[in-house]
């Protein structure tokens, strides 16, 4: 620790701390314009000039000077003002004083300081800059005549990104923040460039003068997409959510968004969100109120009873699913209930449930920052995942944490710096997984000490020689990696769930498991397996246990039980089958099959269109309650905006359902919350801003994984489905800013292939499988390896699922 | 005791010093008065260019007192900020002026227009429409 005296105060900080650190954690405020928390000190503003005793005759800045022992700080004396002034006044020489036409007035750093330091005049004069704007992206804004060079967006776009589309270019007077060869912004529009930006040169376009900060009020929430579990804060206007604030010091990752929480929150106040019940007469939907509707659905639940089924999404929260389980197993009557198509949490339910002892993540997502080393199966983290892309990012770049890949595809993350990837078969990770233990065994290089015999005889004949050629990778490859990762310290194993993702499924669990397991690298620090999951909530519905209980039929057996007569009643919360689950068809015909279909949504999705009644509910922004990140960290949203139009929470909605069937709800999502019984050791109100760790004890079990056989016939196209950078299961296609960047499906091929079949970039090309046919634009990626294609699930329009049904890879026919 | 004719005599000096003097009465609504320059009545919407100087910074609707001013912008093909909507609720303002002297690009002022009786309420929301300058 070093002791300094910063304005007459005593402060007390670690060794590496900055003046303005040091400050700041003294309460004392030094101004500042090109300083971030999260970023590296840079030092180009010169607004922190202090005076030190020690080093007299100069100003020092402060972002940049580590302290030292004794160090005597002056943050504001006469010269250090002038000085300040002056740094504003060279700053405003060029900055053309737009404020009333500029987005950011009232939230500008420039615009505060200068009011702070009274610069209302200035005693230098020069020519402004006419740089031309550029509005080439719908999303970002970049008017560099605003510009005032604090380099905060390129940092922020190399040091967390990772992407770096933006640099400083030319030098001197002309110094500018450029792109590659100063063309238009070409980068994954995750807006951290403007969430940092001190002044308005660069803006949010889909928040373009729709108000100003002051006439906003900030509400804090959890975002609703994908499971990574981040704060947001969202600026509210008129009970209309117009904007996301970005704010520093929320969250574990610090305000760092992605683009879908970024930009895709449109969907929370869309016109087109429904805004009352609707019931199916003669054949059309008719509005109605919500008496009809509820009286509707419970009398045919009732009547239904046990031959009736609910799907929900893992998108409602933990009380609500709890609500929707006793209304169907209690008042209903029935064991069917199932989410997320029933395969997506299999990796967590079975695999992680029968290796580990508990169906969670052992390792949080802070711990990967902590971590030595990170394996990463299937290098969709930075797509599906893209704030724990950032996470992974940050620890190979600043903690120098080692990092490895074993994926079907390249990606972001295997272009990171030392990144080893092992560029394997599609779905032959498990046989890798298991080779890779096999070496760890052969090696004696476990860490337990008794292995099950049973257990060595069954891998024994994984051996890297003789997996090598059927993975697609080298023996060595298999085996120093393995050796690396039982060398390894701390390590994290990541996989990703989903919808999309029929590959991660139990087996890869198992295997991953296994070699945490082997090597001891659960349940401590820095250490463990962390089951990426989809939606915001997909951690919760298992805890909840919103799974088929003893004797019920899982989601697959539901859609089939619709068409043989088994399920006369189906009730589905928030899901869009027809466009997220595999094999289309099948599932349109189920539901055209089913008695009666109730769908509950925000949205008259392709699924609510086959309804017999849809019941409007609220979004996250409109509702009490708790999502339980993928890491099982348990957070609190509390209502942003009122309810849309009739829409009710979900909450509210099975309430009544369950006083129809006769049943006494919970009157609270406080007192729903207690009788989850996962979250026993946890009360409501101890939920605080960041949420709350679910601490789970493992069982290790070394289960033995099955390997998938993939056979693709000779001559077709290897297809992985999956899910694109910019969107999180369906609900992301209301989100206008999302949409605006990637608003139709594609499929990547790689160069190698398009250039044999002559295709070229943003053709139309016919992909045909067994069961139909699909027409795509191409996108000729370096990233796919030959022979495989890839292409996101999240759109309605040729739907993936015409030719997609279900398997881990789909043997396909590519044409012009 | 005074002279109680007094007080009655200097009364009618008044009253009849009056009869010669040229009458404050207006014979309104056939007599105008003369409005004072500074005189803030209902607001205009200054035009440049045949277009509204307006540039929507919001600055009049946060400064005012009455919370009477709506304004929403709008983007327009060159990428500047206009104001889509712009209404002044005249049942809630008070004339304060504020407006006036917040508008950062002299868009706005006050005329001498003071007849602002209708009957609807609706009516005494002024649009942009009807806001801007007559010439």
């Amino acid at each position: 620790m070093v002791t300094l005296t910063i304005d007459d105060k005593q402060v007390a900080v670690e060794k590496d701390t900055t003046i303005y650190d040091a400050a700041k954690k003294a309460g004392i405020h030094i101004p500042i314009l090109c300083h971030d928390k999260k970023l590296k000190p840079f030092g180009a503003c010169r607004m922190c000039l202090v005076e030190v005793e020690q080093m007299k005759g100069r100003l020092i800045p402060a972002c940049t000077t580590p302290v030292t022992e004794g160090m005597i700080v002056r943050t504001s004396t006469p010269p250090v003002d002038k000085a300040r002034k002056l740094v504003l006044e060279l700053l405003l020489v060029h900055h053309p004083l737009d404020c009333p036409v500029c987005d950011k007035g009232g939230d500008c750093e420039l615009q505060n300081l200068a009011y702070d330091y009274k610069v209302n005049s200035n005693r230098l004069t020069d020519e402004k800059f006419h740089h031309e704007i550029d509005y080439n992206n719908p999303l970002i804004e970049r008017d560099q005549n605003r510009c005032i060079l604090c380099g905060k967006c390129v940092r922020i776009c190399d040091e967390i990104v990772s992407r770096g589309a933006l640099t400083f270019i030319n030098r001197g007077i002309k110094t500018k923040i450029g792109t590659e060869f100063d063309g238009p912004l070409s980068c994954e529009f995750c807006g951290s460039c403007i969430s940092v930006c001190p002044v308005g040169a660069l803006l949010a376009r889909p928040f373009k003068f729709k108000s100003r900060f002051w006439a906003m009020t900030n509400k804090k929430s959890v975002c609703g997409y994908c499971g990574t579990g981040c704060s947001v804060t969202l600026g509210v206007k008129d009970n209309k959510v117009l904007t996301t604030i970005y704010d520093e010091n929320q969250g574990f990752h610090n305000g760092q968004l992605c683009v879908r929480g970024r930009f895709g929150y449109q969907f929370i106040s869309s016109d087109k969100r429904l805004k009352t019940p609707l019931i199916r007469k003669n054949g059309t939907l008719v509005e109605t109120d919500w008496d009809e509707a509820l009286a509707t659905v419970a009398e045919k639940l009732k009547l239904s009873a046990s031959k009736s089924a609910a799907i929900a999404t893992p998108r409602m929260t933990n009380e609500e699913l709890q609500l929707l389980k006793q209304l169907m197993l209690q008042h209903v009557g029935t064991k069917n209930i199932d989410h997320s198509a029933g395969y997506a949490h299999e990796a967590v339910t079975e695999g992680l449930a029968k290796s580990i002892g508990v169906a969670a993540s052992t390792a949080t997502i802070p711990d990967i920052q902590k971590s030595d080393m990170i394996l990463v199966l299937k290098s969709d983290v930075y797509e599906t995942h893209p704030v724990v892309g950032f996470e992974i990012n940050m620890a190979v770049k600043n903690k120098n944490v080692s990092l490895h890949l074993i994926s079907d595809k390249r990606g972001k993350l295997s272009r990171l710096p030392g990144a080893n990837l092992l560029l394997c078969k599609p779905g032959s990770e498990v046989t890798l997984l298991n080779s890779m233990v096999n070496v760890i065994m052969e090696e004696k290089k476990a860490a337990l000490d008794t292995i099950p015999p049973d257990f060595v005889t069954a891998l024994s004949a994984f051996t890297p020689a003789k997996v090598a050629t059927e993975c697609g990778v080298t023996a060595d490859e298999i085996r120093t990696l393995a050796l690396s990762y039982a060398a390894a310290d701390k390590a994290v194993i990541l996989l990703t769930t989903g919808l999309a993702y029929p590959g991660a499924d139990a087996q890869l669990a198992h295997a991953a498991s296994n070699l945490a397991i082997l090597c001891d690298k659960l349940g401590k620090e820095g250490s463990g397996i962390i089951a990426l999951q989809e939606k915001n909530n997909s951690q919760g519905a298992i805890d909840v246990g919103f799974v088929p209980a003893q004797g019920g039929a899982n989601c697959h057996n539901i859609l089939d039980g619709c068409v043989d007569g088994s399920i006369t009643s189906l009730f589905i919360a928030g899901e869009n089958p027809i466009v997220s689950y595999p094999a289309g068809d099948r599932i349109k015909k189920s539901l055209e099959a089913v008695d009666f279909l109730v769908v509950a949504d925000l949205f008259l999705t392709e699924t609510a269109q086959l309804a017999d009644v849809v019941l409007p509910v609220s979004s996250y922004a409109e509702k009490e309650g708790t999502f339980t990140a993928t890491d099982r960290r348990i957070q609190k949203i509390t209502p942003v905006i009122p309810p849309v139009g009739k829409s009710l929470p979900e909450f509210q909605l099975y309430s009544k359902l369950i006083k129809l069937l006769g049943g006494q709800p919970a009157l609270t999502p406080a007192d729903a919350f207690s009788t989850i019984s996962a979250y026993s050791s946890i009360s409501y109100s101890e939920l605080g801003e960041g949420g709350v760790f679910v601490k789970s004890e493992f069982k290790p079990t070394l289960i033995v994984p099955k390997t998938s056989n993939v056979n693709i016939e000779k001559g077709k196209f290897s297809l992985l489905t999956g899910a694109a950078l910019y969107h999180c299961g369906t609900m992301s296609l209301h989100g206008e800013g999302t949409v605006a960047v990637c608003s139709v499906g594609y499929v990547e091929i790689s160069r190698s292939d398009a250039e044999a079949l002559k295709i070229a970039d943003g053709t139309d090309v016919k992909l045909t499988s067994s069961s139909g046919a699909i027409t795509l634009k191409a996108r000729v990626s370096p990233r796919m390896a030959a022979g495989v294609l890839f292409t996101p699930y999240h759109f309605a329009a040729n739907s993936v699922n015409t030719i997609w049904s279900g398997s881990i890879v789909t043997g396909v026919t590519i044409t012009k | 005791m005074p002279n109680p004719f007094t007080p009655i005599m200097q009364g009618m000096k008044i009253t009849f010093g009056h009869m010669f003097k040229k009458p404050v009465t207006l014979m309104y609504p056939e007599e105008r008065p003369k409005v004072a320059e500074r005189y803030r009545g209902l607001h205009a919407l200054k035009v440049s260019h045949n277009k509204a100087k307006c540039v929507a910074c919001y600055l009049c609707p946060t400064v005012c007192p009455a919370k009477c001013i709506t304004v929403e912008a709008g983007e327009d093909d060159n990428h500047n900020k206009f104001a889509a909507k712009y209404e002044i609720d005249m049942l809630r303002c008070i004339f304060c002026g504020y407006c006036v002297e917040a508008c950062p690009v002299d868009a706005l002022k006050m005329t001498g227009q003071f007849e602002l009786a209708n009957y609807r309420r609706e009516d005494f929301v002024f649009t942009k429409e009807s806001l801007l300058e007559k010439k």
